[in-house]
């Protein structure tokens, strides 16, 4: 692969890191670890559309738009419910099957993310499309663990020894229903990113929890959950099950 | 889906779908149209799509179709081949920051259509090449060129705006432009 063709190919490569593992774009991430002028283009290239991003995603929404699509919906949707008896009659049936069903799920229920998970992963997802920003930026791990303890925020006992190794981006601080929940990223040796989400308090959803690790797989994203006493942790990385796994020990 | 669901959903995706229309249609009052008439199709037929984790995708397919279906003559999209990018086209960087919103999306829509669409899914919402491709039902190949060939035309349109701005913009990151404005 020359250089063009691999300039061809990487303008296809989102700007927020999510393709790092894609196999298509290897071997033009390749040529441009190999390729100091590459390199220089790509990251270039990089910042132009982060810059773009953010300029179409700074466009502004007419003030009414979102009333007026609320209100017309009412009218679009079709009409039911026209006889009392079906009405009442599918919504009996109905609570018979969600009593059914809670039976069921509650006896088969497979792993799942909590919902202060889905906000983590929320914001995560912010952090590497740029829509926010870090609290704090450090390449040291060490350096962001006592900037939060130092903001009350909760901070990770220690690290395991593979995560320990890797650089940090920065770390974030938010809440789940008024808990405190703290994030840092890191940076991989295969140019992705792996993220590590703390929380001091132990969620109502999440008190089942034990010491070794549950994973789930969940729109690509691999996520492990423990607890250490009274602290969470969540470690989450776009890959597979056995990516993650390498940074729990 | 409930009142409160379809608000949320609202919530999250009028104002993208709303910047995805007016990057097509070239008009405020058509894009609110298109993002409205969009919603509107969500409301009377969303409950026919199972998989709820789609209904993103649901809502920047179905507005790109209801564009398509409004324009009155048809477009013949143009075979975009590598060779019809040049290298220099994809080597030197405008400095996007120097323009205001409303400058770029106008260098955006100044980008042929076929090309506009990808370019703007791929900005707005960092869709995946893959997802473009599935949702503006084109090969991963097609969308590749007209990504590759957009951004190299967008880069144009920017150029050019540059030059009308004149000294008020330093070029980025490229000694060859800093020369050529200087």
């Amino acid at each position: 692969m020359d250089n063009r063709e691999a300039k061809f190919v990487l303008n296809a490569y989102r700007p927020g890191g999510q393709d790092a593992n894609d196999p298509r774009f290897a071997e033009a991430l390749e040529q441009v670890r190999r390729d100091p002028v590459l390199e220089r283009w790509f990251v270039d290239s990089i910042t132009f559309d982060t810059a773009m991003t953010e300029k179409l995603r700074a466009i502004e929404v007419p003030p009414d738009l979102r009333e007026n699509i609320l209100a017309g919906a009412k009218v679009s949707r079709p009409l039911r419910w026209s006889k009392p008896f079906v009405k009442w009659a599918i919504a009996a049936a109905l609570i018979s099957m969600a009593i059914l069903g809670s039976f069921i799920w509650h006896n088969t229920r497979p792993a799942y993310l909590a919902g202060w998970q889905d906000q983590a992963l929320e914001v995560i997802s912010t952090l590497v499309r740029n829509e926010t920003s870090f609290d704090a930026q450090s390449r040291n791990a060490g350096e962001l663990l006592a900037w939060l303890r130092a903001n009350h925020a909760p901070a990770a006992q220690e690290l395991s020894d593979n995560l320990g190794k890797l650089p940090s981006l920065g770390c974030k601080r938010f809440s789940w229903n008024g808990i405190p929940v703290s994030v840092i990223c890191f940076m991989r040796p295969d140019g992705g990113l792996i993220h590590l989400v703390t929380t001091n308090a132990v969620p109502p959803s999440s008190r089942s929890l034990k010491t070794a690790p549950e994973f789930v797989r969940q729109d690509g994203w691999a996520i492990a959950t423990w607890r250490e006493g009274d602290t969470t942790y969540m470690l989450a990385l776009e890959g597979s099950r056995d990516q993650l796994r390498t940074y729990l020990l | 889906m409930s009142a409160t669901d379809f608000q949320r959903l609202v919530d999250r995706q009028y104002a993208p779908l709303y910047r995805f229309a007016l990057s097509l249609s070239k008009s405020e009052a058509d894009a609110a149209d298109l993002t409205q008439q969009t919603f509107f199709l969500w409301a009377s037929k969303g409950d026919q799509l199972r998989d709820r984790s789609k209904a993103k995708s649901w809502l920047f397919t179905t507005l790109y179709r209801e564009f398509l279906g409004r324009r009155r003559h048809e477009v013949r999209f143009p075979k975009i081949e590598l060779d019809d990018v040049r290298e220099e086209e994809m080597s030197i960087l405008p400095n996007v920051n120097a323009f205001d919103s409303a400058t770029v999306l106008q260098a955006l829509r100044e980008v042929e259509e076929p090309f506009r669409a990808p370019l703007t899914l791929f900005y707005l919402e960092q869709f995946s090449y893959q997802k473009i491709a599935d949702m503006l039902e084109v090969p991963i190949g097609t969308v590749m060129s007209r990504l590759s060939r957009g951004k190299a035309l967008l880069r144009q349109r920017l150029f050019s705006k540059e030059k009308l701005l004149g000294n008020k913009v330093v070029a980025f990151q490229s000694d060859k432009r800093v020369e050529s404005n200087g």
